[in-house]
Order: C-alpha cells, then sequence, then structure tokens
C-alpha cells in the first residue's frame, strides 16, 4: 500500500513538473487567438469557375489552331452560356466527319463529345472539372501565401475549409493597414502582353467600324483602366505572346519622368519569347493588361528581350503593392471575400485582462465555498482545482491550441464543473459515513462508486463539446478545445489526484478518529 | 414527483408562448455572424450622447442599426447593421460599403479638416507611418518613440484613444520636441475604431444551418451513448428533457429581444452538455437504486433518487452559476451574451434535471411498457 502510495505520488509530482514547464511562461507559450492579440481574420472563395472557363477558352483556341490546321471547315464555335466547361463547335464540313473523330479521340480526350448530325458538343469529364477545381483552390492558397510573406507578416495561418472546400481561412495577426492588405490579397493580378488592333475608342460600335461591326474571331474588346489610361474601348489580339508567368522579377522604380514605375524582368525563355516577337512587330502598338485592364499602350520602338518598365500613373503605394502582387505571381481564379474580422489590439488587451480577472473571481469563490462547506475536504478539492487549471494550461501550451476568449469562458466554465467531479465523491463520502462505515472504507466506496456517475455524466458532455468543435470557426473552437481538455483533466484531478491526498492525509496517522468533510 | 403536473404544465405554458412568439412575432434575432451584417466597435474621445449617434445613422439610412452602449459614460458603442431583406443576396462588398458609410458619418468636421490639410491621425495611424513621421527630427528613436506611443494608445487602460498630448508627457515622458512635432504634423481623431466584422450572408446561412446541424447531431450522439450506458427510455428522457431546455432558452431568447450570435450557439450547446450532467447523476442513482430498493415502486424510486442526488445537483450548480456570474459581471461585453445564456441554461437545466426528467422517464414508462412493473 505504501509503496503504491509513493509511485502514485512520483507520478502526479511528475505531471505537474511536466505542465509547468509546458506552459511557463504562459506569455509565451500560451499562444493567443485572434481575437486577444488582434489581428484579422478572413474567408474567402476561390471561384473555381474562373477557373475552368479559362480552360474551356484555351481549349476553344486549341480546337480551332486544329481544325485550321487539318483544313476543316465549320461556322463557328459557341461557349455554353450557362452551363460552365461546355462548348460547341457548329456546322462542320459533313464530309470531314472521320477527321474530326480522329481528332476528338487524340486531343480532347478530357472531354465528353457527342456528335450531333453536324455538330459536336463538348462537356469536361466530371473528374477533370474536380480536378481543375481543386488545383485551382491549392494555387490560390500558395499565391496567397506568397504575398502575405511578401507582405512580411509573421504568424499567419492560410487555411482550407474541409478537405474539398473552395473556401480559404486567412488568420493574420497584428495587420496595420487592414484595407490595403484586402486588396493585395483579392487582386488576381493576371498579367498579359498583347497587340493592340485597335482603339481607343468611346465605345464599342465606333471601335469595330472598321472591322464590319463584328470582333473578328482571334480579337477581343478590353477595356481602357481609367486610372491609368484615357479609358474608352480597345480592340486587342486574343493571343498573349508573354504572361505574368514568364516574369522572374518585379519592383517599384522611378522612370524617366521621376514618376514611380514598375520594372520588371522576364525569365531567359519568357525572355526569347519576347525578343522574337517584339522583333516581328516593330512600331506596332503593344498594350500591358492587368486583370483584363488595359494599363498601357506603347508602339513597339525596338528589340526588348528580358526587362522592361511598365510606366501607368501609379502613385508609390500602387506601384509597390502591383509589384508585390506580381512578385507573388497570379491567383488562378478570382476570389471574393465572406467574411471579415478586425480586431484592434486595445480590445483583445481589454479582453485578456477582463477575461483574467473573472477567473480570478470564480476561483476565489469556489475556493470559499469548498472550504467552507466540506472544511479540510474541502482544501483537496482546491488542490485537484489548481492541478486542474496547471494542466489545462500545460494541454493548451502542447497541443499549440489558442486560447480565445471563448476559450477563457470555457476555463471559467471548467472550473465551475470541475469541481462537480468532487462534490460528487464527497457527498458519497458523506453518506457511507452516515450509514456507518469506516473513514478508510467509506473513502474507497466513495471513490468506487462516484466514478461510474462522474464518467457517464463527464462524457456527454465531451460529446457536446467535439460536435461544437467539428462546427465552429476559430474562437468557438478554442472553447470548445478548452472544455475538452478541462473536463477530461477533471476527472483525472477529482479521482485520481484528490484521492491521493485522502490517502496520504490517512497514511500519517495509524487511526483516524474524524474526518473532516 | 407531486409537483410534476404542476412543472410540466409551466414549462409547457413557457415552450408554447416561446414557440408561438417565434413563429408568430419577430422570431428570432440573429446577430450578424447569422444573418449576415457588419459590426463596428467604436470609442469616442469625447462622450457621444446614443440620440445623437441614432440621429446620424438615421441620416445615411441606417436608422434600423443596433446601437449598444460598452460601459457607462456614453463613449463606446458597439453597432450592428444589416441591409434590408430584400438585399440579403448582396455580396460582402455592400456590407463593407456600408460599415464605411457608418464610419464616415460619424467623423467630427475638426477630423474632416484636419486630414485635408494632410494632418495625421494620431488616434488611428500606424506604427510605420508614425515612425516616419518621427524620422527626420529623431533618426535613432524613431522607431522607439512611435512604438511607445502606440502601445500605450492601445493598452487596455486607453482602449485605443489618447485624450490629449499631454498624457504623452506625464505617462510616456516624451520629450517636449517631440511633442511639438506631433502637434505639427498630427491631429487627434475623435475617435478610434476597435473592432469590425463583416459577415456575407452566405456564410450566415451557412452558419445557421450548421449550427442546427450540429446541435442535432449531439443530441443523438448522446442519446447512443446513454442508450449503451443505461437504456434506451433513459436516452429518451434525458433527450427530451434537453429539448426542453433548448426550447426554453430560444423562446426566452425570442421574448427578451436579445440577439443570437455563435457565442450563444456555443453556450446552448453547453448548456445541453452540463444539463444532461445533471440528469444523468439522478439517472444513475436511479439505476442503482432499482437494484437495492426492490420493493418500491418506479415512482418511489425516483423520488429517493432525486433527493439522494438534491445536494450535489444544488452544490454544483451553485458554483457553476457562480463562475458564470463572474464571468456576465467582470467578463465584459465581448463575452456578455455568452454568459447571459449560461447563466439561463444553468438554472434552467438544475431545474429540468430535477423536475422534469424523472417525469419524463416516468410517463414514457408507463406508456409503453406498462405491464412489465417499473423495475428493469
Amino acid at each position: 500500500m505504501k509503496k503504491n502510495l509513493r509511485w502514485k505520488t512520483i507520478l502526479v509530482v511528475f505531471i505537474i513538473a511536466l505542465v509547468v514547464f509546458l506552459a511557463y511562461p504562459p506569455s509565451d507559450k500560451i499562444q493567443l487567438g485572434l481575437d486577444l492579440k488582434g489581428g484579422m481574420h478572413l474567408v474567402l472563395q476561390v471561384v473555381t469557375d474562373d477557373a475552368l472557363n479559362q480552360e474551356t477558352n484555351q481549349e476553344i483556341l486549341r480546337l480551332r489552331e486544329q481544325l485550321k490546321k487539318k483544313d476543316i471547315e465549320y461556322r463557328t464555335i459557341v461557349k455554353g452560356e450557362e452551363k460552365i466547361g461546355r462548348f460547341t463547335l457548329l456546322e462542320f464540313d459533313s464530309e470531314k466527319e472521320g477527321q474530326i473523330k480522329e481528332l476528338l479521340d487524340d486531343y480532347f480526350k478530357e472531354w465528353n463529345h457527342t456528335i450531333i448530325g453536324t455538330s459536336v458538343s463538348f462537356s469536361m469529364k466530371s473528374d477533370v472539372d474536380h480536378y481543375l477545381r481543386n488545383l485551382s483552390v491549392l494555387q490560390a492558397m500558395e499565391t496567397i501565401r506568397n504575398r502575405v510573406d511578401e507582405l512580411g507578416l509573421s504568424e499567419i495561418l492560410i487555411q482550407r475549409q474541409g478537405m474539398t472546400g473552395e473556401r480559404i481561412i486567412v488568420e493574420l495577426p497584428g495587420v496595420e493597414d487592414p484595407e490595403r492588405v484586402k486588396g493585395i490579397l483579392k487582386t488576381t493580378a493576371f498579367l498579359e502582353w498583347k497587340l493592340v488592333k485597335a482603339g481607343p475608342a468611346p465605345d464599342q460600335e465606333t471601335l469595330l467600324q472598321d472591322f464590319g461591326g463584328k470582333v473578328p474571331e482571334d480579337m477581343e474588346i478590353l477595356k481602357g483602366d481609367p486610372k491609368r489610361t484615357e479609358g474608352g474601348y480597345y480592340l486587342v489580339s486574343n493571343v498573349a505572346p508573354i504572361t505574368g508567368k514568364d516574369l522572374r522579377n518585379a519592383r517599384r522604380t522611378t522612370d524617366e519622368w521621376n514618376s514611380p514605375a514598375i520594372s520588371f524582368t522576364l525569365t531567359p525563355e519568357g525572355g526569347k519569347r519576347f525578343y522574337k516577337f517584339t522583333s516581328e512587330n516593330i512600331g506596332k502598338p503593344l498594350s500591358i493588361i492587368l486583370d483584363n485592364r488595359i494599363q498601357q499602350v506603347a508602339n513597339i520602338e525596338s528589340r526588348i528581350s528580358d526587362s522592361g518598365i511598365i510606366h501607368g500613373r501609379f502613385t508609390v503605394e500602387e506601384a509597390d503593392d502591383i509589384s508585390l502582387v506580381l512578385r507573388a505571381g497570379a491567383l488562378p481564379a478570382t476570389i471574393k471575400y465572406l467574411e471579415e474580422r478586425t480586431i484592434g489590439p486595445s480590445l483583445g488587451a481589454d479582453s485578456i485582462r477582463k477575461g483574467l480577472s473573472s477567473i480570478l473571481i470564480a476561483v476565489i469563490i469556489i475556493l470559499a465555498f469548498m472550504a467552507f462547506y466540506y472544511k479540510l475536504a474541502g482544501f483537496n478539492a482546491i488542490i485537484a482545482l489548481i492541478f486542474n487549471v496547471l494542466i489545462l494550461m500545460g494541454a493548451l501550451a502542447y497541443f499549440k491550441a489558442s486560447l480565445t476568449l471563448p476559450g477563457i469562458a470555457g476555463i471559467i466554465l471548467t472550473i465551475g464543473m470541475a469541481v462537480d467531479a468532487n462534490v460528487l465523491v464527497f457527498e458519497r463520502i458523506r453518506e457511507e459515513l452516515s450509514h456507518g462505515k469506516s473513514i478508510s472504507s467509506s473513502i474507497a466506496s466513495g471513490f468506487s462508486r462516484a466514478f461510474k456517475t462522474i464518467l457517464d455524466a463527464n462524457v456527454t458532455t465531451i460529446i457536446a463539446a467535439i460536435f461544437l468543435f467539428q462546427f465552429g470557426t476559430g474562437p468557438i473552437k478554442g472553447f470548445a478545445v478548452t472544455l475538452i481538455i478541462g473536463i477530461t483533466a477533471s476527472m483525472f484531478t477529482a479521482v485520481f489526484v484528490s484521492r491521493l491526498i485522502f490517502d496520504l492525509s490517512l497514511s500519517k496517522r495509524k487511526k483516524r478518529e474524524k474526518l473532516s468533510i | 414527483m407531486k409537483y410534476k403536473f404542476f412543472a410540466f404544465a409551466l414549462s409547457g405554458i413557457i415552450i408554447t408562448v416561446g414557440i408561438v412568439n417565434i413563429t408568430t412575432k419577430k422570431g428570432l434575432n440573429y446577430g450578424i455572424d447569422f444573418a449576415g451584417g457588419t459590426l463596428i466597435q467604436i470609442r469616442f474621445i469625447n462622450p457621444f450622447p446614443i440620440a445623437d449617434l441614432r440621429q446620424s445613422l438615421s441620416n445615411i439610412g441606417l436608422g434600423n442599426s443596433k446601437i449598444q452602449e460598452v460601459e457607462k459614460g456614453q463613449r463606446e458603442f458597439i453597432i450592428r447593421t444589416m441591409l434590408p431583406e430584400e438585399d440579403v443576396d448582396q455580396e460582402l462588398e455592400a456590407h463593407v460599403i456600408m460599415g464605411n458609410k457608418v464610419v464616415e458619418t460619424l467623423k467630427k468636421d475638426e477630423d474632416r479638416l484636419a486630414s485635408e490639410k494632410g494632418l495625421k491621425d494620431l488616434n488611428n495611424i500606424e506604427k510605420n507611418q508614425l515612425t516616419y513621421i518621427f524620422q527626420t527630427s529623431f533618426p535613432d528613436k524613431a522607431e522607439e518613440l512611435a512604438e511607445k506611443i502606440i502601445d500605450f494608445r492601445e493598452s487596455a487602460e486607453q482602449k485605443g484613444i489618447i485624450e490629449n498630448l499631454n498624457q504623452l508627457t506625464t505617462e510616456l515622458e516624451i520629450s517636449p520636441e517631440a511633442i511639438e512635432l506631433l502637434k505639427e504634423k498630427t491631429y487627434l481623431g475623435s475617435m478610434s475604431i476597435k473592432r469590425r466584422e463583416t459577415v456575407g450572408p452566405q456564410v450566415g446561412h451557412e452558419l445557421r444551418r450548421k449550427a442546427t446541424q450540429a446541435t442535432i447531431w449531439a443530441l443523438i450522439g448522446m442519446l447512443i451513448y446513454i442508450g449503451i450506458r443505461f437504456k434506451f427510455a433513459y436516452g429518451v428522457a434525458a433527450i427530451l428533457t434537453l429539448a426542453h431546455d433548448v426550447l426554453i432558452t430560444m423562446g426566452l431568447f425570442s421574448l427578451t429581444n436579445r440577439e443570437i450570435n455563435l457565442p450563444v450557439i456555443a453556450a446552448i450547446m453547453t448548456i445541453v452538455g452540463y444539463s444532461l450532467n445533471d440528469t444523468i447523476v439522478i439517472f444513475d442513482r436511479v439505476r442503482d437504486n432499482i437494484k437495492i430498493l426492490r420493493k418500491l415502486d418506479f415512482e418511489s424510486i425516483l423520488d429517493t433518487s432525486i433527493n439522494q442526488t438534491l445536494s450535489r445537483t444544488v452544490i454544483t450548480s451553485g458554483t457553476t452559476l457562480l463562475t458564470v456570474a463572474a464571468l456576465y459581471f467582470f467578463g465584459g461585453e465581448v463575452i456578455n451574451d455568452f454568459a447571459f445564456t449560461m447563466m439561463i441554461g444553468v438554472i434552467i437545466g438544475t431545474y429540468s434535471s430535477i423536475y422534469q426528467s424523472c417525469s419524463i422517464l416516468l410517463f414514457w414508462k408507463k406508456i409503453f411498457n406498462p405491464k412489465k412493473g417499473m423495475g428493469k
């Protein structure tokens, strides 16, 4: 019996030492949630339809190329308006159906195609659809991470909501200028260089005068960015020889008129392509397009290989931010914000202070009550309670779970509920004593009979907390975590630690007449 | 047990009134977490009468915003705005723009004048910008000075606002030269935005669905656990008791027109766990007593069990209630709704465990296996 007690004591001391080691000093070891330290919580949605649309556009271009190569005539290709990832080839030359079939099997394996009369309708296979959507979310996360890194923020969290979700949670502590950060994260930053065929024109009709009022198949209409150009409409080639993917670097610089501009360098491969392209098109107007808005139009004066400057009436901040997003890469699809929460540091500091003082008050009230109602045994419960809070802190530090304001509420609630296990045991012991049992057997049967109750009662609360954890967002998760850890710890302290204290105090005196409970 | 009909009637009335209120009248008052909208917590440098605040908001067509005073003294408020019902399909941007309008309209003319002159608002400036201001005159200490001032402003005492520049002299011992520089380049804006949350309608609707689902799944999980550890009838009685608690709480929220937000849902789920805790302790006794007190009929066994566990139930509920009350009174504005819900919940949970759970169990047994006797 004695040896047994010694081992138990060592175990308890070891656990306490361990949790103190894990959690001390708490200001370093315990992570605070955004609601306590201040910062920004964003939920954004990747519009994956965009990625599918882009893919569809590219496939249409490819189909056109192939048909031209094989000399197959057709009326037109139309993209599905309502459903994403569909297009139809209309009225192809019926004599060449065999060739078309061959083409479809060889080059369009990722598409389901059905031939009806002289038309073919294409629809993207569902596994390809899933793959592209998933890929675009992963790429978006990567890009956002790059941008946040460029901003020099630390302790960031970028997380996908759910395994296959299209939503991304971004948590940025200590953000100083939320609007700027939001702008930077949201910019698609898709950069293209395209030849200008006509424009600018005040409206689309004037623009298309020379083209018989119709947009030629290899061109498209884009608007000029009103901040950087005169605005209006431009007709540009729909093939971009160089895009943002060919960029190696981009920086803010000042141009020859001393206004902010962006200098860029291209990858060696992109540089070669650009050199060839500019050589072939000297004298023609070239546009730089960012997210489908024309930023700048200039005539190609000489061959350009690997570096250049974008002028565009930028402010210093704009030039900084645009070069940042260009360096970090483009988003594969547009994103939109679904939720944004910004909490100032002063509110967090206030919450911490109020939270801590409520914990303190709660503890004092409970301690006073337990000591009053259960006398010496109450102190036993107090020790168990303090251990409980220590274990909770240690576990928080170990699991790197962040402490949130609801988390503090969870701690306070745990303190209230942890006493419950002690109360159950003590009430049982009192009952056993009143039945005239001896002290030690009262204690023994009190504990063993209460244990079953404690287990059943607490497991159900844990079940509720687990569902809460699974459903909740940041702060609520913090609450669920502290509740789960706290209740588990309370079972250990109430059943094991407080039993040990009883046993230790009994073993000191051979015979004890009265138990203070 | 002798009060069972009275208790049934009482709960029945409260639940009915609650449900009637929810379904026929204004329903539940969803906060921005569930309905979508913008919450702005603002602190003013001088007291801003709440009536004026409401007037300013009406002037921009947001008169239906909810304004809540934080602490006494009319200096800090939480403003919640929601878009009208027909606009719920709008994107988040609409809410953001609305929030900006709120902030803009509450600014004082002095703020606008000063910022037009190119001065920076010391109550909203970022550390980098402040460092930049100090850079030319105090190149060595610029960052240190800026950090000191910002940390002071954001401390729990200042709550995000510097009231006058003298504070910097007396509390931070900033040199007169630096103060002069601040006077020249900055002004003390009349307010500081401490918290701003915008939830798009899409997320709100989804959260509502998820919260309901989580509650239902938690109830099912508990039913299964109790079914395994006890008997099915106990599980049903426990779950009905919980449903009773949730319905009463929701009813009270509707009657008092208090807002339902995420922390409140967390509190309701905790109450579910907590109330069950009490119920199980009583059922556990019943389980034991059925074996010990074979001669008594089931109703007396229930009575005995309730009485035997009564002191424990009261003590535990009492301690929990005390801690939650500490949170309610000292925990601050942000956690207030949560603490309020927990307080009602603990009281209702205790009441229902004592007066409802066993009665439900009794009725269930009477209805479904009347012949077998009440024992096993």
